[in-house]
């Protein structure tokens, strides 16, 4: 392991990755500041520029922009309580009273300190858990990658939130139907092309991504336009920042928060389908509940616990989701199925191998993650009263240029402007569906996963000999499909269960 | 009662409708359809599973929000989809340089600036720096002009026509 943290610190630490890290850093906190672009947004924005470097410096690149965008969301989040993107949405909750009372400046330093410390022991997490797994997942069949993808995909209902698990799971089939699309890659037939030469490598990762991220989000601004009132409110609170100093009770009140929310957001984040907001929520809820009466009844209304919570747990359940990324080659979240798409795009295939045959890639990933979380802090923190100015840029402007970058980041890829047209119809689907209450990061996620999960189940079919068993009699494979089907159970059934429990409870509490 | 996730739940049924009709015609070999799982095997399942979804939305999606579509946009956002689909066509032929700053300026006019200055500062500049970031800083190039060879070919065929 020593030798591997040598060989990510020798090539993390070269002085063009420690460049494109600082630039990383600054872009995604620049785009993840914009009301709406969250991290899967602005690592789809980067993809283009990111694929034309060295393996290494492009992921290197795109992990920066990834913890910028986090960062940068919480800044819009504090500033003018416009999350960015939904696991900076618990940050306002005490981010932006504090803000409103005069004290940004001290808010946002919270919030910079408490990403810092989520990030850097996310890191270390990261750093003892992923070699670990690596090394038990080397044992892993088709079957159990498989079954994997399987558990991956109905996480996603078990984190979905009340009245979301159907429409989650039917954009992750939507994601999946998408992913069909083209040649299909054992029998060399086509589907779904309509005859279309366009068609036939299939529905680019790319395009999808900026589609529904990036250019949905633009198309949603242009129509939904900001009030007066929303720009006065934007205006003063990039002119007020006030003092990022904190004292020292300050710091001593929020030392063990970090701590504690640094660790459950790490595991949450390594969960596959948990993510980033389910972390930042939990955090939330058992700093409220841990914090007593008096300090409890201040959630809400400014309390710099309140704060610290999800700031550090959503960003060590950022790190954390690298965790199945790296070790399994599946991704977790929304965020790092793009960073799978990315990893594809180098041709590089993330999952147990990867921790052997391209140590560097592994490595340098990880250690580039510390390395993020400092410029993070070192370079945005005093910088923070200047990005912020990027809130006062009219809408008039920003928009075009949101549209311009996302459309141009497909056409330099592709040198297709049947992909431009192609995004046009993603995008204007996807606003329709984000009226309507459907997520989309399921659907990117079964888009992800899609080509794969087919891929692997056609090979464990073919080793078994065209028999089924493989599902019920290898222990491995079964277990995991259990927890997948427990996975998509167990959130419908629990509120009965629930329900039962407390009934229970309260014939005991009358019998007694 | 027509809600949001009714109206979704309908409107993905009747696409994982099309997809599994559609999943009938993937033409193969015959040999290929002997396969226990060849390529039709998944479309199939996924749009059986998909309709199956949808259908629940139907029926289990209870009391949630009605579609108001009211105090959106719509004709500004219709301007900037067109004007998209128009870059999409001019982006090879008037070249990278014409076509992005004529992109620029018009999504600037249809979003509300009219001041011609700020017009050409807020696109010309941009454009121009970002063609040179990409051809000489990345190494990706685009044609910055119109290339005189396919309007030929083009205004040749309408000649012949």
């Amino acid at each position: 392991m020593l030798e591997g943290i040598l060989i990510g610190i020798t090539t993390a630490l070269t002085l063009q990755n420690l460049i494109f890290v600082m630039i990383g850093c600054l872009v995604g906190t620049f785009i993840g500041m914009l009301p709406g672009l969250g991290p899967m947004s602005a690592i789809a924005l980067m993809i283009p520029i990111a694929i034309s470097f060295e393996p290494s410096t492009g992921i290197i690149l795109m992990a920066a922009v990834y913890y910028g965008a986090i960062f940068g969301g919480s800044t819009s989040s504090i500033l003018i309580n416009a999350p960015g993107v939904a696991s900076t949405v618990a940050t306002s909750f005490d981010g932006y009273p504090i803000a409103r009372s005069g004290r940004a400046g001290k808010a946002l330093a919270i919030a910079a300190y408490s990403s810092f410390s989520g990030g850097v022991i996310g890191a270390i997490l990261l750093l003892v858990a992923a070699p670990s797994l690596a090394a038990v997942s080397l044992s892993f069949h088709s079957t159990d990658y498989f079954a994997l993808m399987v558990l991956g995909l109905t996480a996603v209902a078990a984190f979905a939130g009340k009245g979301q698990v159907l429409k989650a799971l039917l954009m992750t089939v939507f994601g999946l139907m998408l992913s069909t699309v083209g040649t299909d890659q054992t029998q060399g037939v086509q589907r779904f092309t309509f005859g279309m030469l366009d068609l036939l490598d299939g529905i680019s990762f790319l395009l999808l991504a900026m589609a529904t991220f990036a250019l949905s989000e633009a198309l949603l601004g242009v129509l939904r336009p900001k009030s007066d009132e929303d720009r006065r409110r934007e205006m003063d609170a990039q002119r007020n920042i006030g003092s990022m100093a904190l004292s020292t009770s300050e710091v001593k009140e929020i030392v063990p928060v970090i701590g504690r929310s640094s660790i459950l957001g790490f595991l949450i984040g390594v969960l596959p389908g948990a993510g980033a907001t389910i972390a930042s929520f939990l955090a939330y809820g058992t700093e409220q509940r841990i914090a007593g009466q008096k300090k409890g009844a201040e959630f809400g209304k400014g309390s710099i616990r309140g704060l610290a919570a999800p700031e550090s747990a959503n960003n060590a359940a950022a790190t954390g989701s690298f965790v199945p990324l790296l070790t399994l080659g599946i991704p977790g979240s929304g965020t790092t199925a793009i960073m799978l798409g990315a990893f594809i795009s180098y041709g590089i295939q993330p999952g147990p191998r990867l921790y052997i045959d391209q140590p560097e890639i592994f490595w340098s990933v990880i250690i580039s993650m510390w390395i993020g979380n400092i410029i993070l802090l070192v370079l945005n923190l005093p910088l923070i009263p200047y990005i912020a100015r990027i809130l006062a840029i009219p809408g008039r402007f920003l928009l075009p240029l949101i549209f311009f970058f996302s459309l141009i980041g497909v056409y330099f890829v592709s040198f297709n402007t049947f992909d431009i047209h192609m995004m046009v119809i993603f995008a204007v689907g996807a606003v329709f569906l984000r009226l309507l209450g459907f997520p989309m990061a399921p659907m990117i996620l079964g888009y992800i996963l899609g080509g794969m999960m087919e891929e692997n189940l056609r090979r464990a079919l073919l080793i078994n000999n065209d028999s089924w068993a493989f599902l019920w009699e290898r222990p491995l494979t079964l277990g995991i499909l259990i927890a997948a089907a427990a996975a998509l159970v167990v959130p419908a059934v629990w509120p009965w269960i629930s329900r039962m429990l407390g009934r229970r409870r309260e014939d005991a509490g009358e019998g007694g | 009662m027509l809600t949001k996730d009714r109206i979704g739940g309908l409107l993905l049924l009747l696409f994982c409708s099309a997809y599994l009709y559609l999943s009938y015609g993937i033409r193969m070999l015959p040999f290929q359809k002997t396969h226990a799982f060849n390529a039709q095997t998944m479309p199939e399942a996924l749009g059986f599973l998909g309709i199956g979804l949808s259908l629940a939305i139907l029926v289990f999606s209870g009391k949630s929000e009605k579609l108001d579509l009211r105090g959106y946009n719509w004709g500004v956002g219709a301007w900037m989809i067109g004007l998209t689909i128009f870059y999409g066509f001019t982006i090879r032929s008037l070249g990278f340089i014409p076509s992005t700053t004529i992109f620029l300026m018009t999504g600037y006019i249809v979003l509300g600036e009219r001041n011609p200055l700020i017009l050409i500062l807020a696109s010309v500049p941009l454009v121009v720096a970002f063609w040179l970031l990409m051809t000489q800083a990345l190494d990706i190039y685009v044609a910055p002009w119109p290339n005189p060879q396919s309007w030929l070919g083009f205004l040749w065929g309408i000649g012949s026509a």
